[in-house]
């Protein structure tokens, strides 16, 4: 229905960055006193202007970039193959010679950016065009186009030629030299732009796609939003942008107060960082003094070689490679050999697997087994932890930190209260007040 | 006949809509001036006016339930190729938005892409608006107001596909093309006397310089011929 179909599957937008770099350079090209020096191009009898050749434009990204010639090659050639630049001699090789082969610009309606993605319908009326411009020589690959459009949009097809006509005939307006002009710039583009030859693999990469796309989990709304709600309410009063920090706001009193006492690796940790502990299992493992404070706790249950195993796992994923096998094996002789010092209790459908694959070490070798035991410690001694009385005592004993107390001089005042939060509204100033100075400034 | 007048009405949004399309090839590049933006302009407008008044006759046609099968079916015809149609100039219009925003002419921040475009387009605008000639003198900001129009418009013929496929539902699949593959090649041969009443009208319209070359030749070579004649006969 619509001109365009849906971006192909496979082909994310995330294209876009580097399209919009190579823009900027092309419009920086265009500079009249430092861009690219432009020649004209003498056909029998139309001169065409702004036709510049490689070795200028090699040159030129060399200077501006300063790179090497080798490299300001590579880079113009980038720029030929997505059709900024189209060579004039031979338009069908996209790449870029440092000689004196003409080149020209592409117009900013046919970059890759502005016509994306290339439409069916936009590709059938170039290829009726052609068609009657050159009596019906048309390219191999284009000639199996033209049959597949004809079948897939049949229903458009009077729609196809009458435009096909009409634009032939607009065209006929224009000088000789723009005519052609025109004609190049809207070849390249769709030279550019081929639709990509379908083979076996490519549509047993779309049925993958598609069936990955139909497996997705997929959540109500409802039921994600009251998630969401929920999140926000726990966590509100631990954000300090929401709910203001205590003891002040750095960046506003100068004071680092708040940050010392929230650092990583703190003997007292504040009542909200206790707090949150209690919010999920990642967040006590994320925290170092609330994995410590497990660890403890974990000791005295005699399961501590649990945590060991998982921290000895992260260390060998996030590790370097060069330590892989050794790690490999320290974890193997302390947790998982049938009379290691701390062996940790994995099922054996896991423990046979784990062995099998310990023979190929890499870096993901313990994944299963590391996942089988950061559900256990889940399940099982995290509640329980939480229902412990060390973490009650360690709740108990965690201070809320004072604000800081107004200074009796006033060239000394700190900010009285935490900052305020911008999400509250600014409260209303009488009318008379704020008139009163408004009125003098706008008198003065 | 409400179907010539159908065919009429469709046959001028098109030839409007190639001509936009042919307009707004050239945004940004060399030939891109305000004269440009203002014949972009009026060339939108004057296809909106052809796409307004041919909606409502296609949809009081097509909503009278009293038509025989064999007319429907061709109403249905020009009704898919008309709502081709102004999607094609919908997507235009979008992108004459986004490259006008890009490429401002009024406080020029980039400079524009010397694409070797460098001729006057009012020939093309002045076959949009099926005239003879136009001659257009906009001022030094008119792009800065026509970008906001420009947007109001891309809008309202977006509302009007809309309301187009709410109030009649022509399924694709039901349409037919009439013409086979390959079929412009068919009629470029067969129209050839009126491929070649075209190329006198072309022939007409750069008849000057034409007949001031081939005079030119035509005493050079004149002269060439006098001069052998004097050698020969010197000799």
């Amino acid at each position: 229905m619509a001109a365009g179909p849906a971006p192909p599957p496979g082909r994310p937008r995330a294209q876009m960055p580097h399209l919009r770099k190579m823009e900027r350079v092309v419009v920086s090209m265009q500079d009249p006193d430092q861009g690219v020096k432009m020649r004209s191009q003498r056909l029998l009898v139309t001169v065409i202007p702004h036709a510049v050749t490689g070795s200028d434009v090699v040159q030129w990204l060399a200077q501006k970039f300063c790179v090497s010639e080798e490299e300001a090659l590579h880079l113009g050639t980038v720029l030929v193959q997505h059709g900024y630049i189209y060579p004039l001699r031979d338009p069908r090789s996209l790449m870029l010679r440092p000689d004196e082969t003409p080149y020209r610009f592409q117009t900013p309606y046919f970059w890759t950016s502005t016509l994306w993605p290339a439409a069916e319908l936009d590709y059938a009326i170039y290829l009726a065009k052609k068609n009657i411009r050159k009596r019906g020589t048309l390219v191999d690959y284009e000639k199996d186009c033209y049959d597949q459009l004809h079948k897939k949009i049949n229903h458009a097809w009077d729609l196809v030629l009458m435009q096909a006509r009409e634009q032939l005939r607009a065209a006929k307006q224009r000088r000789k030299g723009d005519r052609l002009v025109i004609a190049c710039q809207e070849q390249t583009y769709w030279l550019v732009n081929r639709p990509p030859t379908k083979s076996a693999d490519f549509y047993k990469r779309e049925i993958e796609y598609f069936r990955k796309a139909l497996g997705r989990t997929r959540v109500k709304s409802s039921v994600c939003l009251e998630a969401y709600l929920s999140f926000c309410g726990q966590r509100g009063p631990h954000d300090p942008l929401v709910s203001g920090c205590l003891p002040s706001n750095p960046w506003i009193s100068d004071n680092d107060a708040y940050w010392v006492m929230n650092a990583p690796t703190v003997a007292a940790p504040t009542k909200l960082r206790v707090e949150r502990w209690g919010f999920s299992f990642r967040e006590l493992l994320e925290d170092p003094m609330g994995r410590a404070h497990f660890m403890d706790f974990l000791g005295k249950e005699f399961s501590g070689e649990n945590l060991s195993f998982w921290e000895a796992c992260e260390e060998l994923r996030y590790g370097t490679q060069a330590q892989v096998p050794t790690l490999v094996d320290a974890v193997y002789e302390q947790f998982l050999a049938p009379g290691a010092a701390r062996w940790v209790n994995i099922d054996s459908r896991t423990m046979e697997q784990t062995l099998e694959r310990l023979r190929q070490p890499h870096r993901y070798v313990l994944d299963d087994a590391q996942l089988h035991i950061y559900m256990l410690m889940k399940k099982d001694s995290y509640p329980r932890f939480l229902k412990s009385d060390m973490y009650k005592g360690l709740l108990a004993e965690a201070g809320i930190p004072l604000e800081t107390k107004r200074r009796v001089f006033p060239f000394t005042w700190r900010p009285r209260h935490s900052s305020p939060s911008p999400a509250l509204l600014p409260t209303p100033v009488e009318p008379t007040a704020a008139c009163g100075p408004g009125g003098g400034d706008g008198v003065a | 006949m409400a179907r010539e007048e159908c065919k009429a009405l469709l046959d001028g949004l098109n030839k409007t809509t190639a001509c936009y399309h042919h307009l707004v090839l050239t945004v940004g590049g060399s030939a891109d001036s305000q004269n440009l933006r203002q014949e972009l302009q009026k060339t939108r407008q004057k296809a909106q006016e052809l796409a307004v008044s041919a909606c409502a006759r296609l949809t009081a046609v097509l909503r009278d339930r009293s038509l025989a099968a064999d007319e429907r079916a061709e109403f249905e015809r020009l009704w898919v190729a008309f709502s081709g149609c102004l999607d094609l100039l919908e997507a235009d219009m979008r992108r004459a938005l986004e490259l006008g925003a890009a490429f401002p002419l009024h406080a020029p921040r980039r400079p524009l892409v010397r694409t070797g475009v460098a001729g006057a387009s009012s020939g093309v605008a002045a076959r949009a608006l099926s005239t003879r000639s136009l001659r257009l003198e906009a001022e030094g900001d008119f792009d800065v107001a026509d970008l906001r129009e420009l947007e109001r418009e891309v809008l309202q013929v977006g509302e009007m596909i809309d309301n187009m496929e709410m109030k009649v539902n022509v399924p694709r699949w039901t349409v037919q093309a009439r013409q086979a593959a390959g079929a412009e090649l068919l009629s470029t041969v067969s129209a050839g006397p009126s491929s070649v009443v075209s190329l006198q009208e072309r022939g007409g319209g750069c008849d000057p310089r034409k007949a001031l070359a081939a005079i030119l030749f035509g005493a050079v070579l004149l002269a060439a011929v006098a001069l052998a004649v004097c050698v020969a006969k010197l000799s």
